[in-house]
């Protein structure tokens, strides 16, 4: 495994305001990395710096070896963007346009397995002007497609979108990183982070304040899971007595119980076994694991803020 | 250079397909030529000693030319810059500057374009002659062309947004037009207006043509036209380069 994405100090200030406060990261060859944050957390200035459209204050950048800062129009032959909204020509069909921006590069893939990769070979002879917001975002990966590039970065792809268009999205991408493509994407998204996402960094305020896989960052957090369920008033007593092993049980109304678990799976798995050996009668049970979102919302704050 | 030329013929399909674009720059001073052709045409205007058609095309021409080289330039790029498809580019390894000249030479196609069939229509149909040198006046089309082009360039940079882009050119378009000696003679103006006439490139612009066109002079006569012409074309690039804003 080699660094594709080196990222080191890097600061971007605008007066007062440092947007971006001394962020470094490293990608690896074939990883989906996703940039989380609140808006305003600075995760568009990232990857904008990377991709050459703003200079950073101070840091470094290197892209398979190469120094962004100093050759900006080499990071750009190797790299796609799809930016957070793109707007192209409305009078020019999806074919035309991808075959134009295939002519901007030294090397670029044919037209027809690009269109196919993006689901649009049956739009391919409309015009632009005639798609809808879905469409839109596919073309607008079609372009970032385009040259075959070593790392793909996809701002916030889905914002906006109807649920069967993030499906869409979510699984062209699915395919992208089976063919070990370098992805950078942003996204407040937390569902679709923990979906696509092999490792994630959460950016708030400038800086990022945790890194790892979801998975990681969800045991390592101290979130607690929970499991609920019914229980008859004459069993009860019986019941919490069983069950004191597992971890914190709350009574609720209605004769409902929640247990409360840093170890969620470890926890089921008790749950199950006890009731089961104790012929113990509980009903309507449901869970709730600790989300990616729960850990975001704990580490950035739940208020609203400016 | 193969990119270049992708993007000439982009910048070309694109204009074919945008009706307001064909309409101004094709529709609207052919209707012009042909209107104005038929109202005056064979009118003899004693005071030149010409006919009204041979004043007068030579003003469509340079019609022709400020409609491509400021309107559609000005309002195209406003509107381009202001969707974002400029950033979206800078994304790409295209240079700027031969995105640039890819517009520059489509809209000089476009604008060869007019003249040809502002031209025929005015020979055909009119009985029209060029009496001077044609090269020369493809000389001078092509001096026009660069400065009226350059206005636009330099606008663009002016104007803020597009919304703003259509009245700032229209407005540019009209002084240029109706003080350049296009439609209204320039010795009917009162002094002061005529003194502001003749600082204008248009007003050279049309005189040079007219001179070539119907008194067949040569460069001797309007070398003064077209370096009064060209100092336009340059003081308004630097302007453009100074000002230019691609977001």
């Amino acid at each position: 495994m080699s660094a594709v994405v080196i990222v080191k100090h890097l600061t971007k200030r605008y007066g007062q305001l440092v947007a971006v406060n001394d962020v470094s990261f490293s990608i690896e060859k074939g990883e989906i990395f996703g940039l989380l944050g609140p808006n305003g957390a600075g995760k568009t200035t990232t990857v904008e710096m990377i991709e050459g459209l703003r200079k950073p204050d101070s840091g470094s950048i290197e892209v398979c070896g190469i120094d962004a800062l100093k050759e900006p129009s080499k990071i750009k032959e190797i790299i796609g963007v799809q930016l957070q909204t793109t707007t192209i020509y409305d009078q020019i069909r999806v074919r035309e346009v991808v075959e134009l921006f295939g002519g901007y590069y030294q090397k670029s893939l044919p037209t027809n397995q690009i269109l196919e990769e993006v689901y649009l070979t049956d739009k391919k002879d409309s015009f632009v002007s005639t798609l809808s917001g879905g469409l839109k975002q596919r073309l607008a990966m079609a372009l970032a497609l385009v040259n075959d590039p070593e790392v793909l970065f996809l701002d916030e792809p889905t914002t906006g979108l109807d649920p069967q268009a993030r499906r869409n999205s979510w699984s062209i991408v699915e395919n992208l990183k089976g063919r070990g493509k370098t992805i950078i994407l942003t996204t407040h998204y937390m569902e679709e982070a923990e979906q696509l996402c092999q490792r994630v960094g959460i950016i708030d305020q400038g800086r990022i304040i945790a890194m790892d896989t979801p998975g990681n960052l969800i045991a390592n957090s101290g979130l607690e899971s929970t499991v609920e369920f019914s229980c008859v008033p004459e069993e009860q007593d019986r019941m919490l007595q069983r069950l004191a092993g597992i971890g914190k049980i709350s009574r609720q109304e209605n004769n409902r119980f929640v247990v409360h678990t840093k170890e969620f799976s470890r926890a089921l798995q008790e749950l199950a076994r006890v009731s089961s050996e104790n012929d113990l009668n509980l009903k309507n049970i449901t869970m709730r694991e600790a989300t990616l979102e729960d850990l975001f919302l704990s580490l950035t704050g739940e208020k609203l803020r400016d | 250079m193969k990119v270049l030329l992708g993007q000439i013929a982009a910048e070309t399909k694109l204009f074919l397909r945008r009706k307001d674009d064909l309409f101004w720059t094709l529709a609207f001073p052919v209707f012009f030529m042909v209107l104005y052709g038929f109202i005056y045409g064979d009118q003899m205007w004693e005071d030149y000693g010409m006919r009204a058609i041979d004043f007068l095309l030579p003003g469509v021409l340079v019609m022709a030319l400020t409609v491509t080289g400021i309107m559609a330039t000005a309002i195209g790029f406003a509107e381009e810059r202001e969707k974002g498809i400029y950033r979206r580019l800078s994304l790409t390894p295209l240079k700027r500057s031969i995105l640039i000249i890819g517009q520059i030479l489509h809209r000089y196609l476009v604008i060869v374009v007019q003249v040809i069939l502002l031209l025929l229509i005015g020979i055909l149909a009119f009985e029209v002659k060029i009496a001077g040198n044609y090269l020369l006046f493809w000389l001078i089309l092509t001096f026009g062309a660069m400065c009226l082009l350059s206005i636009g360039f330099a606008l663009t940079g002016l104007i803020r947004s597009a919304r703003s882009a259509t009245p700032i050119s229209v407005s540019v378009f009209f002084i240029l037009l109706f003080l350049g000696g296009i439609f209204i003679p320039t010795n009917i103006l009162p002094v002061f207006l005529a003194r502001f006439s003749n600082a204008l490139p248009t007003t050279h612009l049309a005189d040079a043509l007219r001179a070539v066109i119907i008194s067949g002079s040569g460069i001797g006569t309007i070398w003064k036209d077209l370096l009064i012409v060209g100092g336009w074309t340059l003081a308004c690039l630097g302007l453009a380069i100074r000002f230019f804003r691609w977001e």
